[in-house]
């Protein structure tokens, strides 16, 4: 092995892997060989100075135990699963779509909940709850989002 | 192309105000002809964020927003939020809740594929059954009705307990209903197989290899219904599940036919565990005095979990994390539906309109957990 892993365990027991984002794809491919065909999901928290990437994966063969890998992220930017597995594609659209995070790789990285012109990324923890964004559709039917409140429905 | 002709797809917009759509399902379809060549799902309608809205809200408050989720089975909803909730501020629901738990949530099951399964027939044109099922399911929720004063959006459950207990009324409807239930089931499950249309409609279609299956990350009775017997209740037993007997029907057709049966098998199933239940249900405080009502939004957690549960529709987990004061800090859910819809694109390819409107049927869609 090329990298480093450290090992913890969760408040419930899980075992939890603790990775450098460099080395996170090919932790994920040696995973995937080991017999982890199942990636249960993808999900983020925003820590302010950094953002921490949470994987949660499965094996059908023991049972479907649950192994969790951490990653922490500082510059947005993150190696994309995808090639290893198909869930991994919605999964990170949405935390693209809420988080802001960038996954390189991606085969079509766009917003998946929200309007793609929505302004920011919602559950980051400065993100202004207090201005509203009105969505409106143009002639040609695509998704238009404005501050102002005339524009909406 | 011969003679000169270019060969063209016609671009048609399905959704989101569609009848066979489930809700508010977008679909960009690409045809030629009758036949699907590309089928693009475009959720986020019903968006809320309620990931956000529970991190603004005290522990105890975030369960009314789990109800609004998968909206047909707000029992497992709470279930599936109260098992990570519990872990992280280490309350533990009393014995007697347990087994409460158990009996509503099983019945929130049946409730759930009932709809579904009405649903699923009125997509195939058929308008009987979907008034068979739509009587059951209402006196599931007279039951509910009766335990928490709402027929939908329950909220039932608190942390560490319930919020009322069960008394000779509530177990009395329980048994009555589960008393009559079976025969109406197998007399609407036989309009369905009986049916050589429904059978022409659904056999063969939509296959869905296993392996195919857990790459996407799909669960629930679509996976069950591909061969792989995952289910959390027996492979990671919460509440009692490891206490009662009962099984997981598998199938090897991997289509929808196979799907169809195995939510049947799966509601006879959920009729034994309930019984099993009420015979079993010990005496005992129904909440957790560590958790009553005056404490309850002081409580605080640290460090995260994630629990699974069982929902309706696959794998439902909650992904939690506190840092020390009385709201969470970060919420995730995952949601099956979400991860189930993900595979229309994949099943949908070269397969007639008419198919592909079948085989989201059989997903068992619904959407305020797709876009929570």
């Amino acid at each position: 092995m090329s990298y480093e892993v450290r090992e913890e365990a969760g408040k419930d027991g899980r075992k939890i892997l603790r990775i450098p984002k460099e080395n996170l794809l090919e932790l994920m491919k040696d995973l995937k060989g080991q017999g982890y065909d199942h990636l249960a999901l993808i999900t983020a928290v925003d820590y302010r100075d950094r953002i921490e990437l949470v994987y949660h994966l499965e094996r059908s063969s023991t049972n479907f135990e649950i192994l969790t890998v951490k990653t922490d992220v500082n510059d947005s930017t993150v190696d994309s699963v995808t090639s290893l597995w198909e869930s991994a594609n919605w999964d990170e659209r949405e935390q693209y779509d809420m988080m802001g995070l960038v996954f390189r790789g991606h085969p079509d990285l766009k917003r998946i909940l929200l309007p793609e012109g929505w302004v920011g990324y919602p559950l980051r923890k400065d993100y202004d709850l207090s201005k509203t964004q009105y969505v409106n559709m143009d002639d040609e039917g695509n998704d238009r989002v404005s501050f102002d409140p005339g524009d909406g429905w | 192309m011969e003679n000169g002709l270019e060969k063209k797809y016609i671009e048609l917009n399905m959704g989101p105000q569609h009848p066979s759509t489930h809700g508010v399902l977008r679909l960009k379809l690409l045809l030629d002809g009758e036949t699907v060549k590309h089928v693009e799902p475009v959720i986020g309608y019903l968006h809320r964020n309620a990931e956000k809205i529970c991190e603004l809200d005290y522990y105890c408050d975030s369960l009314i927003y789990f109800d609004r989720m998968d909206y047909v089975a707000a029992m497992n909803m709470e279930i599936g939020y109260l098992e990570a909730a519990e872990k992280l501020l280490a309350i533990e629901p009393t014995e007697r809740v347990k087994w409460i738990r158990v009996v509503m949530a099983e019945l929130g099951r049946i409730a759930s594929h009932l709809v579904w399964a009405g649903a699923f027939g009125l997509d195939l044109g058929m308008l009987t059954p979907f008034f068979y099922f739509f009587e059951e399911r209402e006196k599931i929720l007279n039951i509910f009705t009766e335990v928490s004063g709402s027929r939908q959006e329950t909220n039932y459950m608190s942390i560490g307990g319930v919020y009322q207990d069960f008394n000779d009324k509530i177990i009395y409807k329980i048994r009555e209903f589960l008393k009559q239930f079976p025969k109406k089931l197998e007399e609407a499950y036989s309009l369905f197989v009986k049916n050589d249309i429904f059978i022409s409609r659904t056999k063969g279609i939509g296959i869905l290899e296993p392996e195919v299956a857990l790459s996407y990350g799909v669960t629930g009775p679509m996976l069950r219904a591909s061969g792989v017997p995952y289910d959390v209740r027996k492979d990671a037993p919460y509440l009692v599940y490891d206490k009662l007997n009962f099984d997981i029907p598998i199938s090897k057709g991997k289509d929808v036919l196979s799907r169809f049966i195995v939510r049947f098998e799966e509601m006879r199933q959920s009729v034994k565990i309930v019984q099993q239940a009420l015979d079993k249900i010990p005496d005992g405080p129904y909440f957790n005095p560590k958790a009553k009502k005056s404490l309850m939004i002081r409580l605080r957690g640290e460090g995260d979990v994630y629990a699974r549960t069982e929902s309706p529709k696959g794998e439902f987990g909650v992904h939690l994390i506190g840092d020390g004061t009385v709201k969470p800090y970060r919420v995730h859910v995952r949601s099956p539906s979400f991860k189930n819809l993900s595979i229309l694109p994949y099943l949908s390819r070269d397969v007639l309109i008419a198919d592909m409107v079948a085989i989201s049927g059989s997903i068992d869609l619904v959407f305020g957990e797709v876009d929570r």
